[in-house]
């Protein structure tokens, strides 16, 4: 019976469940990951890029769009679905400067997208968007950065570093150890491709980093830079390793020369 | 009375606009800008009825940022302008059309080469070598046509320009004070002081 | 490209219109409940919904029974005649107006208040149709709150004059007739825009609207500068209104003074002109604006001295 629940249009179920919804998280969750990290005036986003096929145009495949000057959106689900929403929140930005002049604030652009996402939640025929969202941008006249998520729901929640798709779970709790205050630019980019590369095996090819420093300022690195990045880091983690190795030796000749010791002392005895 | 005047040149297109916003025998303001920058190589000076040319020209802008958001490129002169036109031509059919008089310049960068387009309130668009609109025009053109030169410099561009705001700060009855100038070539847009 | 070409393709009414007839295919509910249209949505059923007469040509239909120009015996009166004045300067805006309403050649008030207070950071003056101002300009202000409560901070001038002069352009040719000036203090200082019924929307810094404000000019653009004193500005708007009280027929009886500051807009004032010409703003007698007043102050300064 609970079929009749999970059909065409978004009706509860009995539980008071939205299982299009849900299901709706599922492809999200399915979608390659994709990460923000926002740092003191700079906010990262960092997408992991699917392998493309041998004889395909990778330049084809974007999954950071640009909303307006100052306003950058990366999604993880349905890239179909993520191209219909991101030219509905062009739309609205230009929009919004034609009626009132000034360019729209992140959150405002944030609550728009997530207001048509909770609308395809509650209309009928219609399926909600299979995608979550990472918007970044600065405001008109402030030197704050901000980041936003908006989930198939229609919820929206600011943060200062979260990441959305497949292993999401892991990145963000990876994140969560990691991140601090006041990160520098490239403390935050580092943060990104790190967090990233806990879940993208194959380095740097498959990574795309943008990076927005002020309003209207957006960079997005080559692939040398990323690569330098990524080297870094694993020479960092080779350290660290090293390091762990040594101590542990260390620990293991300590304990080795405490228990011979001992012995000995038994022995003298 | 509201005048604009556009010429091109070597590499170049210039156009100008009067800056008084009157309302009966007031002048309500004498430095606004009628020149809108609608994309980074292309100008649009714009006058005619007070309201709808500001709604206009903003609509203008904010499709043509739309789309170079959109593609991740800027129409073309020749494509924006038809656009431009049809849109008014749309309006025109309409049950409140703008009546806007318009003057489209711009540099082309796949081809370079400069372009100016002459679009009035009822569709009509032509591609001049220079153009005016208002009272203005009634004294520019015979001017121009005497001493337009499509290769001048940007120099002597705008000295030919000069002599179109001074013949008609002579003869106009109610001649504008003020004009905006900007220029638009390879480099994209700026704005002038004659 | 169509998006955008289709919603602003016309405005107003027609757009609504045409908007509901193609609503099945996307827009199920009015975008403005979602929050859109830059924070303005209606409460239900999008901006303008005011409904029109329903005569094949409103506006000819009302110009036929408000034209007391053409016709002194139409059966709407609108106020017509007004001096209304802002303008910017270091300490803030300085907004002053006269008081009368005449209907044709009859004086129908003397106490008329021409600036409408919008919020406690935005002004509103009326000159044209009383109605339509106060209309209009009172439903600004519920959609300024509701921008407020919607965006967590509180509008610009830029976009609060913005919204009046979309909504009163998609009333063009229709009838509705307004100068009006909005001033008020935001992010960016002190600001002033000209908007009219036109739908021509100026910023700058000095405006005067209505019958009398050319006589206003006269006296606003000869003592206006940037640095002038509080004191000195609210003067400036007393004096000019004065002139215009005593040049313009219908134009008189008192002037209301404003300032708006950072901290907000702030009554000064209300003048007799009348007064003024005698008296001046103080308790003085003999410190008047009159022209013979003034001629005999500068003629006889001994006989004040002795």
């Amino acid at each position: 019976m609970s079929r009749s629940y999970d059909r065409a249009l978004t009706v509860f179920s009995p539980d008071g469940h939205l299982f299009q919804v849900e299901y709706a998280l599922e492809a999200v969750r399915k979608g390659t990951c994709a990460v923000g990290v926002r740092g003191k005036d700079v906010v990262v986003l960092g997408v992991e890029k699917k392998s493309v096929l041998q004889l395909q145009d990778p330049r084809t495949v974007r999954k950071v769009a640009m909303l307006d000057d100052h306003i950058c959106l990366a999604f993880a689900g349905l890239t179909a679905d993520g191209r219909v929403l991101i030219d509905k929140a062009r739309i609205e930005c230009q929009s919004h400067r034609l009626t009132v002049e000034d360019p729209v604030t992140v959150e405002y652009i944030t609550r728009h997208i997530a207001g048509i996402q909770q609308r395809y939640t509650q209309s009928g025929g219609v399926r909600p968007f299979g995608i979550s969202t990472l918007i970044v941008g600065f405001d008109p006249n402030d030197t704050k950065p901000y980041l936003y998520m908006t989930e198939p729901s229609g919820i929206y929640s600011a943060w200062k570093a979260n990441a959305i798709g497949r292993s999401s779970k892991t990145v963000r709790e990876f994140l969560e150890k990691n991140h601090k205050d006041d990160l520098s630019r490239e403390e935050s980019i580092k943060l990104a491709v790190k967090s990233l590369l806990e879940v993208v095996q194959t380095g740097a090819k498959n990574i795309e980093i943008s990076v927005m420093e002020s309003y209207g300022k957006i960079t997005n690195l080559d692939l040398a830079q990323i690569e330098a990045i990524v080297s870094e880091i694993e020479k960092e983690k080779e350290a660290e390793a090293e390091r762990k190795r040594s101590r542990l030796a260390a620990t293991a000749a300590g304990q080795a020369s405490m228990t011979s010791r001992a012995a000995e002392g038994t022995s003298g005895q | 009375m509201e005048t604009s005047f556009a010429l091109t040149g070597k590499g170049y297109v210039i156009v100008a606009s009067d800056t008084t916003a009157a309302r009966s025998i007031v002048k309500m303001k004498t430095d606004e800008d009628k020149i809108k920058v609608v994309s980074p190589h292309l100008l649009m000076s714009y006058s005619g009825e007070p309201g709808d040319t500001i709604q206009f020209a903003e609509y203008v802008e904010r499709n043509l940022r739309l789309f170079h958001i959109r593609n991740n490129y800027s129409l073309r002169p020749s494509a924006a302008a038809s656009w431009i036109r049809r849109s008014l031509a749309q309006s025109l059919r309409s049950r409140k059309p703008y009546s806007v008089n318009l003057m489209l310049g711009g540099y082309d960068v796949t081809i370079d080469s400069p372009h100016l387009y002459w679009i009035d309130y009822l569709g009509t668009m032509t591609e001049v070598p220079f153009g005016a609109h208002g009272y203005g025009s009634y004294f520019a053109l015979s001017l121009l046509d005497r001493y337009h030169d499509p290769e001048a410099t940007l120099q002597e561009g705008l000295a030919t320009l000069k002599r179109c705001i001074d013949e008609v700060a002579k003869r106009l009855v109610v001649s504008p004070g003020k004009y905006k100038v900007k220029v638009v070539d390879k480099d994209g847009a700026r704005e002038i002081e004659l | 490209m169509n998006s955008i070409a289709n919603r602003f393709a016309t405005t107003g009414p027609i757009r609504e219109l045409k908007k509901a007839q193609t609503r099945v295919e996307d827009d199920e509910f009015s975008d403005s409940v979602w929050g859109s249209e830059a924070g303005f949505g209606s409460l239900a059923k999008g901006v303008p919904n005011f409904t029109v007469p329903s005569v094949p040509d409103p506006s000819s239909f009302l110009r036929l029974h408000t034209d007391d120009f053409a016709d002194p015996n139409c059966r709407i009166k609108i106020q017509h005649g007004t001096t209304t004045l802002a303008f910017r300067f270091q300490g803030g805006v300085i907004v002053a107006v006269d008081s009368r309403a005449t209907a044709g050649s009859y004086v129908a008030s003397g106490t008329v208040k021409k600036v409408i207070e919008i919020n406690p950071y935005l002004l509103g003056t009326m000159a044209g149709g009383a109605a339509d101002c106060q209309y209009w300009e009172t439903y600004l202000g519920i959609h300024c709150r509701l921008h407020e409560l919607r965006n967590r901070e509180r509008i610009s001038v830029s976009a609060a004059s913005k919204y009046l002069s979309n909504l009163v352009y998609s009333y063009k040719g229709m009838g509705l007739s307004m100068g009006t000036m909005i001033c008020g203090w935001d992010k960016t200082g002190p600001a002033v825009f000209y908007v009219d019924s036109d739908g021509t929307r100026l910023k700058g810094d000095l405006f005067s609207v209505g019958s009398g404000s050319t006589f206003a000019y006269g006296v606003l653009d000869q003592g206006y500068r940037w640095d002038l004193t509080d004191e000195e500005a609210q003067e400036l708007g007393r004096r000019s209104i004065y002139a215009a009280g005593h040049r313009d027929a219908f134009s008189g009886n008192t002037c209301n003074l404003y300032q708006v500051k950072e901290d907000g807009w702030k009554f000064i004032g209300n003048y007799d002109i009348s007064k003024l010409h005698y008296d001046g703003p103080g308790e003085t007698p003999g410190a008047g604006y009159g022209y013979d007043i003034r001629i005999e102050r500068t003629a006889a300064p001994i006989a004040v001295q002795a």
